[in-house]
């Protein structure tokens, strides 16, 4: 962490400005309130002409499910100098095309106000400006401007004589537009909490950046920078950035806002009493968390979700920005990655070693040492002479490959990408309109201008297998360094004033740079398939929509228990913000980790939804068996946990991509009603069956956990029941972390173990029963192909598993097809009922009218478990079918 | 039963199994018949399941008749991989394995045979090896002894020609004061007379020279004479470290080295490094400078606070050009042919079949058998071929002390010549005597194995070029990485481990951002003394494979023996089958 090398708030003259106004200083007024094209526009001119020469145009839309959507920008018919950057390709067409058409405004005098919702409006008010969404009965839910840090800076042309070129360290932006930022304040009215604002190393729930007994903090900030050696507590914007805010409270729900907007943002959260001194009596007397949000350029495009559930909010941001995509089955499983694997010897010798200790794993990933000098597309034909043989050797035991293709490019004359990049003019320029020469791995590198549609497509033709040499159908990519990392540049990224595709300045895009590039690999891997093969692609930067495009991971992390503990709040912030295939480097990626705590992180690992090892590599590796047998066997019983679990994640990926509700979830989305759970990142949900707690310290032999809700929990190792609403002192052993099963849920397994999870797909499922005090169970299976795209046309199987009145019914909730169907065969040849009493002896499956015996089984099938529960043998029903299993 | 009966198990196990109600291993249930390999786990130890998938602990036990029966995860069965060479574990996959048995033993067949065929003529050379090596402590025990008494001797000597030096030297400073005091008066009544004719600066400065000049060199002497005196015994921490400068000059090059290092800690390097005004640095530079963050590797232009680097920085990246980062980083394993070889290695089972034994071909692998250390080389010449020596010492010391008569005034000069010159010769002959002494009783205090089968080690020195870089392995001594002119250390002489089948260096140069170097070099029996296959696999933990025929036990040869005499006696039945 060099600190000095990156800006703060008082460094960057916008923020500093932006943090400096007084509240109430803004004297925007809205005037000539109208409907037009469906929308409620109107100006924002300023009461005394300054600082706003010319006004602002104001727009309202809302759009089905009661999103309202406020854009706030110049005046294109007063002639500003350029058109400030509206983000393209993020909202989605399907999104734009709900709007609903608005056609009547309700003047109330001082403000107007349009429906949003059966209980729901949004109102302007007109003097001073101010956005808010209110109840019907006038209780407020979220606002905008209520205390008046609105702020817009208009593009102006330069005077004689004003320099307005900024400098840190060596650097200096020449800033051709001025000053061109936005600041204004957000309330969530009702708030216990906020969080989201991904990427921050921080606690879930945000703490204040400003106000009383803060002593002094940065605001969140959001511009995405490759840090070297983070820290594990920190607002420091890291590699991706979402400005999607939510807010839960007990009273109020759970709200969302979110600026779309790629240029820096930076975001205080206020503490109450922040503005106590300034003697202004709050608009309203509700309780509620200020914010400040800040942005070097760009536009006012802000989505206001109105929840009420926190479900409901991810779901309504996720229709703008897109749906998780549904992943490629084996890429749920777990990946082996090193920095690097050095040849085809070493991958061998990895891979086999695996199937010596009968540890599975399904992708193998090589760093960029495996190019030929850093030349992505390339091979070190010393290290790596057969590519291909290679990757098959893996494939003919269902394991994957992934490479790594990195954004800059190489300035060699001989290198084919680059010359082609040249030529076509396909790089990103510096401010004086040459090829931006930056330094990456390679030493001196440009970086393809990805905002143009025609760079990405040429960029994702370069993935196909003809193009790219020593490819095959099995390999995968890895986007690294795509904040854009530029070791040379200002904050370890590209110059602020680097012009991009129709005169964009790098300022007014850079948090998106990274989303275009993984938008254009993904694409590229589309391609190769035809269309038929769903790409899966791991990339470091993000930004609202990167959920589309595959896997994030959070970076280079350290082999220390914090950075283990702050995994957990960041994956969780990544699923609340859209991005639920999301990971933290098992074992940290910098320094040696020791024993246990490589142990403990397996254990945690296991249940992120993306389950990665990876190494820096100064450190001495750290592959499963290197450290014993007894911590062979921790690791392998981590690593077969998940993939126990993998039908359970599977479904769990699926409920994403039809809804956006993340796989692992903070503990609040499943209780929003228990307080007890909104500030707890130490455990959280998989689904809303497994509510897993992280073991965060070394030798512990205590956790205190706090099992939520009023119903009770079964340990999934003991099949012990505890209470709910209650913290647990419980003990802990080395041989798992504690994770519990929800009382009233039905949990897929598949407990026989593969050398990977391709090998698992004909194997039998064990359906895991915990009644809740009315003996009663519900769960869910979803299954498909595991790669193609034909589950969008009906080609998969979905069952409700329910049980109820001492029944279980296997339902189909598969919605109706076009055209496309899956089957299996795959039956279910074992389920294991937790809360039943014993005097049940048999059961009776139909259709067939067989009669089977209930008895005492193993609870898991592991070697050290000899916890039993009730179970029913063979019940060897299709999971394709209907069918009734009852308990006699 | 179930259609899969007695399915994947052993034979020796089957009658576990013949009983209608059958137990779990680990006592956890027990199960019918009908139970066993009925597809479903039962028992969480997979007592119930050797037959199939269902059990994840289990094992599947393939007979392949003409190669050797194998016990495979229950997680292979019919998982569509052939694993048996029999194909009995896709039963139900709908994979199609041919059977391969015949071919695969008749190649493991061929392969132990040649490793018997190494074994046998490798466990003759070890016998010779061993024998070797007990006449060689033998005559190295006695040389030892020998040179014990020939230094008492010539202590004795070089101690009576010393008192003669010195009380000559004691007559000579006697003589010399006297004569400087004439002078000084002679002079001080010159100089009177000069002063008065006129004035000369140069006189008193000279004099004042002089004057120094004596000063200095009677310290030195008295210096030299007190370190004389010291008992005999103190001598022994001399020694010791005579004996290191001896045979291990490189050890006090190290050990200074290593100290540098001790203040380049990486925490050090990290605090450098964020002091470095970056602002001061080109765009190349600093792109540099914040990659080699990431890869702990040096930069190329070096900012001036960091110019001030250890030597074993230097020697790790001695020219670094536009792509230090990767071809430093590819250098080393960039000539891993494909036979050549897997860390990995080490970590297998002994019984793996052709592991033990070093089959390849290192043309690039090189022995030194050219002693050590010169320096010794030369004394034990002296020593050895010219018996006479110390009689001849003894004698001329002798005829001086005799001949030289101290009381004599004014001192002969020759005379304290020849006394000085021959307290010189013998004092530095006793030197060498006792560096040899204790080059020799630090070589007999190792640990040289069970049977001293590696006592020839400790003269040798091993080499294997790969690519730009020789290694080069000293067993009890050191090992090293050397490329052109600059050389890395790998590690000291550390211990054998793992019942003498690893030699391990530990403590070599310290690794930017990372641990001190080390070298494990793991041993298999070979017919020649060769060194292969080194590699790293972990930054900075080298590991290499030496073969040798002190490897090459007779323990594990019966072993190899029986192995091959079971294959041969299931062949002919299966043959029969086939």
């Amino acid at each position: 962490w060099k600190k000095d090398e990156f800006r703060n708030c008082k460094q960057t003259p916008f923020c500093h400005r932006a943090r400096s106004r007084s509240p109430r200083s803004c004297s925007l007024v809205a005037a000539d309130v109208a409907i037009h094209d469906g929308d409620l526009t109107a100006k924002l001119v300023s009461k005394n002409g300054e600082p706003f020469e010319n006004p602002l145009i104001l727009k309202l839309s809302v759009y089905k499910g009661g999103i309202l959507r406020v854009r706030v920008d110049e005046d294109p018919n007063l002639g500003p100098p350029k058109k400030r950057f509206e983000v393209p390709d993020v909202v989605l067409g399907e999104f734009e095309s709900s709007k609903l058409w608005l056609s009547r405004v309700s003047d109330e005098g001082v403000s107007s106000v349009v429906y949003l919702s059966s209980d729901l409006e949004a109102v302007v008010r007109h003097d001073p400006f101010e956005v808010y969404v209110r109840r019907k009965g006038g209780e407020r839910v979220l606002s905008m401007n209520s205390n008046g840090l609105f702020d817009f800076e208009q593009l102006r042309m330069k005077k004689e004589g004003e320099d307005w070129s900024e400098s840190f360290r060596s650097h200096t932006d020449s800033r051709p537009y001025g000053p061109q930022s936005i600041s204004f304040d957000v309330s969530f009215y009702g708030a216990d909490f906020v969080y989201g604002i991904p990427e921050h190393a921080t606690a879930l729930a945000l703490s204040p950046t400003r106000g009383p007994g803060v002593e002094f903090s940065e605001p969140y900030r959001l511009f995405n920078l490759d840090v070297f050696e983070y820290l594990h507590d920190s607002p420091f914007g890291i590699y991706g950035s979402i400005p999607l805010m939510l807010s839960h409270g007990k009273g109020s729900g759970t709200n969302g806002f979110f600026w779309l907007n790629a240029a820096e943002m930076q975001i205080d959260v206020l503490g109450k009493g922040w503005d106590a001194e300034d003697g202004i009596a709050l608009p309203s007397s509700q309780e509620r968390i200020d914010t400040h949000w800040m942005s070097e350029a760009g536009i006012v495009d802000a989505f206001f979700f109105l929840g009420p559930e926190p479900k409901d909010v991810v779901q309504q941001y996720t229709s703008v920005t897109g749906r998780p995509s549904m992943p490629q089955h084996f890429a749920t499983a777990y990946h082996q990655c090193r920095w690097n694997y050095r040849d085809e010897e070493d991958v061998g010798n990895v891979d086999s070693k695996f199937d010596e200790f009968d540890i599975p794993y399904d992708v193998l990933w090589l760093d960029i040492e495996h190019t030929n000098g850093k030349r992505y597309f390339t091979w070190d034909s010393a290290l790596f002479p057969h590519p291909e043989e290679m990757q098959k050797k893996l494939a003919d035991k269902g394991r994957h490959m992934v490479t790594i293709v990195d954004p800059h490019i190489k300035r060699d004359d001989d290198y084919y990408i680059h010359k082609e990049a040249t030529n076509n003019g396909y790089y990103v320029k510096d401010s004086s309109g040459k090829d931006y020469d930056g330094w990456c791995w390679p030493g001196s590198s440009s970086y393809l201008d990805v905002l143009n549609p025609e760079i990405r497509s040429w960029w994702a033709d370069k993935f196909s297998l003809q193009n790219y040499a020593g490819s095959t159908p099995s390999l995968y990519i890895w986007n690294d360094m795509n904040e854009p990392s530029v070791f040379n540049g200002p904050e370890v990224t590209m110059p602020r004033d680097a012009l991009h595709h129709g005169g964009v300045e790098h300022r007014e895009l850079h948090n998106a740079y990274g989303y275009y590039f993984h938008m254009a690999t993904a694409d590229g891997l589309l391609k190769r398939g035809n269309g038929n093969d769903r790409p899966f692609v791991l990339s470091r930067a993000f930004f609202p929509g990167s959920q589309r495009y595959g896997a994030i991971w959070t970076g280079d992390n350290t082999a220390e228990w914090e950075h283990l503990r702050v995994s957990v709040p960041m994956v969780l912030t990544l699923g609340l913000t859209g991005i639920t295939f999301a990971g933290a480097d098992v074992g940290g990626f910098f320094g040696n980790p020791d024993t246990e705590l490589l142990v403990r992180w397996y254990q945690l690992g296991a249940y992120y939804p993306f389950f990665r090892a990876h190494a820096h590599h100064d450190t001495k590796r750290r592959e499963p068996w290197l450290f014993g047998d007894r911590n062979t066997e921790l690791m392998r019983d981590a690593i077969r946990t998940r993939y126990i679990l993998l039908p359970y994640f599977y479904t769990l990926f699926r409920e994403a991509n039809t809804t956006g509700v993340p796989v692992m979830r903070p503990l609040w989305m499943e209780f929003p009603a228990d307080e007890a759970t909104f500030k707890n990142d130490e455990a959280f949900m998989v689904g809303n069956s497994i509510l897993v707690q992280g073991i965060y310290t070394a030798g512990a032999k205590h956790a205190s956990v706090y099992l939520p809700g009023g119903q009770s929990w079964y340990d999934m190792k003991t099949g012990v029941a505890y209470k709910g609403g209650v913290t647990h002192n419980l003990g802990v052993s080395d041989d798992s972390i504690p994770a519990f099963q929800k009382a009233g849920t039905i949990i897929p397994r598949k407990d026989r173990f593969r050398r990977s999870s391709t090998q698992m797909v004909n194997d039998p499922y064990t359906l895991v029963i915990a009644l809740d005090g009315s003996l009663e169970a519900e769960g869910e299976l979803y299954v498909d192909d595991g790669k193609s795209f034909e589950f969008g046309q009906g080609a998969y199987i979905h069952r409700r598993f329910s049980f109820t009145k001492g029944q279980l019914t296997s339902t189909n909730i598969a919605a109706p097809g076009s055209g496309k169907t899956f089957s299996s065969n795959c039956i279910i040849d074992r389920i294991i009922l937790l809360g039943l009493s014993s005097g049940n002896k048999s059961a009776l499956v139909e259709p067939g009218n067989i009669k089977l015996t209930i008895e005492p089984g193993p609870l898991n099938l592991h070697a050290r478990s000899s916890s039993k529960a009730l179970t029913i043998r063979r019940p060897n029903v299709r999971i394709a079918d209907d069918w009734t299993i009852k308990i006699l | 039963s179930s259609p899969r009966g007695f399915l994947g198990i052993p034979p020796q196990d089957l009658e576990y199994f013949k009983s209608d109600v059958i137990k779990c291993r680990d006592g956890s249930n027990k199960f019918t018949k009908a139970q066993l390999n009925d597809d479903f786990c039962d028992c969480a130890d997979g007592t119930d399941e050797p037959g199939t998938s269902a059990c994840p602990v289990g094992k599947f036990y393939c007979q392949n008749a003409g190669h050797v029966p194998l016990l495979i995860f229950s997680s292979r069965v019919n998982d569509g991989i052939c694993d048996c060479c029999d194909g009995s574990d896709e039963y139900d996959s709908g994979v199609n394995c041919p059977n391969t048995c015949w071919e695969a033993g008749k190649v493991a067949r061929e392969k132990l045979k040649k490793k018997i065929a190494t074994y046998q003529e490798g466990v003759s050379k070890r016998k010779q090896e061993i024998e070797q090596a007990k006449l060689a402590i033998t005559k190295d025990e006695a040389e030892l002894s020998k040179l014990k008494k020939e230094e008492e001797i010539l202590k004795e000597i070089v101690e009576q020609l010393r008192d003669r030096k010195e009380q000559i030297e004691k007559a000579e400073e006697k003589e010399r004061l006297e004569k400087e005091k004439e002078e000084k008066k002679k002079k001080e009544s010159e100089e009177k007379i000069n002063e008065e004719q006129k004035q000369s600066t140069e006189g008193p400065v000279n004099d004042h020279h002089e004057t120094i000049g004596e000063l200095d060199e009677h310290s030195h002497e008295q210096k030299i004479a007190e370190s004389k005196d010291e008992p005999a015994v103190a001598d022994t921490d001399d020694i010791a470290e005579h004996a290191a400068d001896d045979h291990g000059t490189a050890k006090v090059e190290a050990d200074i080295s290593h100290d540098t290092e001790g203040s380049a800690s990486p925490e050090h390097e990290g605090e450098q490094d964020k002091d470095v005004n970056t602002e001061g640095l080109s765009k190349e530079e600093l792109g540099r400078l914040v990659a080699s963050r990431w890869t702990g590797e040096n930069t190329e232009q070096q900012p001036k606070e960091v110019s001030e680097e250890n030597e074993e920085k230097h020697e790790e990246n001695p020219k670094v050009d536009d792509n230090s980062h990767d071809e430093e980083y590819s250098g080393y394993s960039s000539g891993m042919d494909e036979e050549n070889h897997k860390y990995d290695e080490d970590e297998m089972e002994e019984g793996d079949m052709d592991d033990e034994i070093d089959q390849n071909d290192h043309v690039d692998s090189g022995t030194y058998d050219a002693p050590y250390s010169e320096d010794h080389d030369d004394f034990s010449d002296t020593i050895s071929n010219s018996p006479s020596w110390l009689d001849k010492i003894q004698r001329t010391a002798r005829n001086i002390l005799q001949a030289v008569n101290v009381f004599r005034s004014p001192v002969d000069t020759s005379d304290a010549e020849r006394v000085r010159k021959e307290y010189d010769e013998s004092n530095a002959k006793l030197s060498k005597l006792r560096s040899r002494i204790s080059s020799l009783t630090q070589k007999l205090k190792h640990d040289f194995g069970p049977d001293k089968e590696f006592y020839s080690f400790y003269d040798c020195c091993f080499e294997y070029k790969e690519n730009k870089y020789t290694y080069k392995v000293c067993p009890f001594k050191q090992a090293s990485q050397m490329e052109g002119h600059s050389t890395t250390r790998l590690g000291n002489w550390d211990k054998f481990e793992d019942s003498y089948k690893v030699m391990l260096f530990s403590n070599g140069d310290r690794c930017w951002n990372g641990p001190d170097r080390s070298l494990k070099v793991r041993l298999r029996c070979g017919l020649k003394n060769e060194l292969a296959d080194v590699d790293e696999p972990s930054r900075c933990e080298y590991v290499a494979v030496l073969s040798t025929p002190a490897l090459c036990h007779e323990e594990k040869l019966k072993e190899l023996q029986h192995k091959l005499d079971l294959l041969n006696s299931e062949q002919p039945r299966q043959h029969e089958e086939l």
